[in-house]
């Protein structure tokens, strides 16, 4: 009949081997996690240490003033963006100072710096490539 | 984009080529012994109707051309256009019990089959007569059914949600944003992420820089 038609009449036996062995499989004494970060280190005398740089900080501004809540209304019309493409993010925040400098005639090839361009990632705290962040 | 793509074929491909469609909802013990696993039925042939020439909505009111209730009017409570049916409130009913016990003989109601969409016919909304209907554009642009006997625009149904909200007359709570704030712009674009534009604004200084790792 086939593989696949016995195993939807319900004839195929057995446990599915190919599904993930969890902490909550394997006996009493099977220790596994989930994937937790440490947020320490265990010393030789079998005490945890936490490391108070290792343990996530949730950085948040002040919001004093800040209009948005967590709902939205049902009265809003629907309704897109246009998406944020890397050109036009470029035409709206370089592309006018470097229209500017030209006409002025002190567009310099050489030093791009100035309005943003980035030749390497190195030394920065968040690269862009490899990312190195997590949102 | 691409995992969407996977997720919307695992939400479709979820049934069988030769799946029986029936009245009840694919998850409902009925539906489950309709199309038990491994089953094989004389398929189901439904004549092929595209999405955009599709005239009949919940809501609208349609006159039965064939059948036990044939002549009269009636508004669409439900359709199935997997099968091509239309259930209409009230009418092409046959009585069954319902809750049955052992003890209880059950409640006596009154409950619609459905009907094809070719026993079927819009209403013309001003002479109250069934018509063929067409689909064609406004000056606006907008697509719109118009009758082919009378002319006229046959309107679609206001669209009423399960919830029983209407988004006009919505009171906005104390977690509401007004669509006022909503609709503000106040994103100014600049070539900073998140992370550095929070860093700056809070003042926070980080002058370590993460250890060189390699990967091969």
């Amino acid at each position: 009949m086939g593989v696949l038609n016995a195993l939807r009449r319900g004839l195929v036996r057995g446990a599915d081997r190919m599904a993930e062995f969890t902490s909550k499989r394997g006996s009493r004494t099977h220790y596994k996690g989930r994937g937790a970060q440490p947020t320490g280190v265990l010393t030789s005398s079998r005490k945890f240490v936490p490391v108070q740089a290792m343990i996530p900080q949730f950085v948040v501004p002040n919001l004093e003033g800040f209009k948005l809540k967590p709902y939205v209304s049902y009265r809003t019309p629907a309704g897109t963006e246009p998406a944020v493409t890397p050109e036009g993010l470029f035409s709206e925040t370089v592309a006018p100072q470097i229209q500017k400098d030209f006409e002025e005639g002190s567009f310099d090839k050489e030093q791009l710096e100035k309005y943003g361009f980035e030749p390497t990632q190195e030394g920065k705290l968040f690269k862009l490539y490899p990312k190195n962040f997590i949102r | 984009m691409r995992l969407t793509a996977i997720l919307s074929m695992a939400a479709k491909a979820a049934f069988p080529k030769d799946y029986r469609y029936g009245t009840s909802r694919p998850w409902t013990i009925a539906a489950k012994r309709l199309n038990p696993p491994g089953k094989k039925r004389r398929k189901v042939f439904i004549e092929p109707i595209a999405y955009e020439d599709w005239s009949v909505f919940k809501g609208d009111t349609v006159e039965i051309l064939s059948g036990k209730d044939k002549g009269k009017q009636g508004k669409v409570a439900q359709v199935f256009r997997h099968r091509n049916w239309v259930i209409l409130d009230g009418l092409n009913t046959h009585f069954r019990y319902i809750g049955k016990t052992a003890d209880y003989r059950g409640t006596y109601i009154a409950s619609e089959a459905p009907l094809l969409i070719r026993d079927i016919s819009l209403v013309d909304p001003t002479d109250r007569k069934p018509t063929e209907v067409e689909w064609r554009f406004t000056e606006e642009g907008e697509k719109v059914r118009v009758s082919l006997r009378t002319g006229r625009i046959v309107p679609k149904p206001v669209f009423q949600r399960r919830d029983g909200i209407v988004p006009q007359q919505w009171k906005d709570g104390p977690k509401d944003t007004s669509p006022e704030e909503t609709l503000e712009k106040t994103y100014t674009p600049s070539l900073k992420t998140l992370e550095e534009e929070v860093m700056e604004k809070l003042g926070i200084e980080e002058p370590r820089r993460n250890r060189k790792t390699y990967w091969y």
